[in-house]
């Protein structure tokens, strides 16, 4: 298996940094930056917007949940 | 490499990094939610369509008809079969236009993908479902938040 870059991490680490400061912020109530919650209930009225969230959950519990994965019934 | 120690890889470099991933998204979420419903509701401010659909239900339950209850529960489950059928719909045509636009993946790919993830909605809807009936039975009558 191939070795990952240590700078692949990182641009990882800041970005998860970057939504959690972003979420902190708007759960502060110091300046008027919506929620994470607020945004998805935003992108959530419109029906591509709903399925192009659940296809995104589809898609993370794909691959944490199903993928590479081998049941105990199966050959 | 053997099985096992690509197992080990897989789950320490893939499946490790996504499940905390996914595990702090889905707390920042809950904690969102908790705040907003300890918040008022800001007048003016309309439901989202399960959560109306989900009211409707709760509401309905209340009555001693059938009529209400049954067009409640069959708005909720056509507004969840709609965006179930919708999302994995368009996961497919993105996974297919990937696969044949961008990068041929190697091994059983799209095969993968078509049956994971109609496998994992297949998993979670009755448990969705499940969940909702005991939070409608639960909830006070009169209580539609």
């Amino acid at each position: 298996m191939a070795q990952h870059p240590v700078l692949g991490y990182l641009v990882w680490a800041v970005l998860f940094g970057a939504l959690f400061a972003w979420e902190g912020l708007a759960l502060s109530h110091l300046s008027g930056v919506p929620t994470l919650s607020a945004t998805f209930r935003a992108i959530m009225r419109y029906p591509f917007g709903r399925w192009a969230l659940f296809a995104l959950w589809l898609w993370f519990g794909w691959h944490i949940f199903v993928r590479g994965w081998h049941f105990l019934l199966r050959a | 490499m053997g099985d096992a120690a690509l197992s080990s890889a897989l789950i320490r470099q893939d499946v490790l990094p996504l499940a905390v991933g996914y595990a702090l998204l889905m707390a920042a979420l809950a904690a969102g939610l908790v705040l907003s419903l300890r918040r008022p509701a800001v007048p003016g401010q309309r439901p989202s369509p399960a959560a109306s659909a989900a009211s409707a239900v709760s509401a309905a339950s209340a009555d001693s008809a059938a009529g209400p209850a049954a067009r409640g529960w069959l708005r909720l489950v056509r507004h969840v079969a709609g965006t179930a059928v919708g999302g994995y719909l368009l996961l497919m045509a993105v996974v297919v236009g990937y696969y044949f636009g961008v990068a041929r993946v190697s091994g059983n790919f799209i095969e993968g993908a078509f049956t994971g993830c109609a496998l994992l909605i297949g998993l979670s809807s009755p448990v969705f479902a499940a969940a909702t009936w005991l939070v409608v039975r639960r909830r006070p009558s009169g209580n539609d938040r």
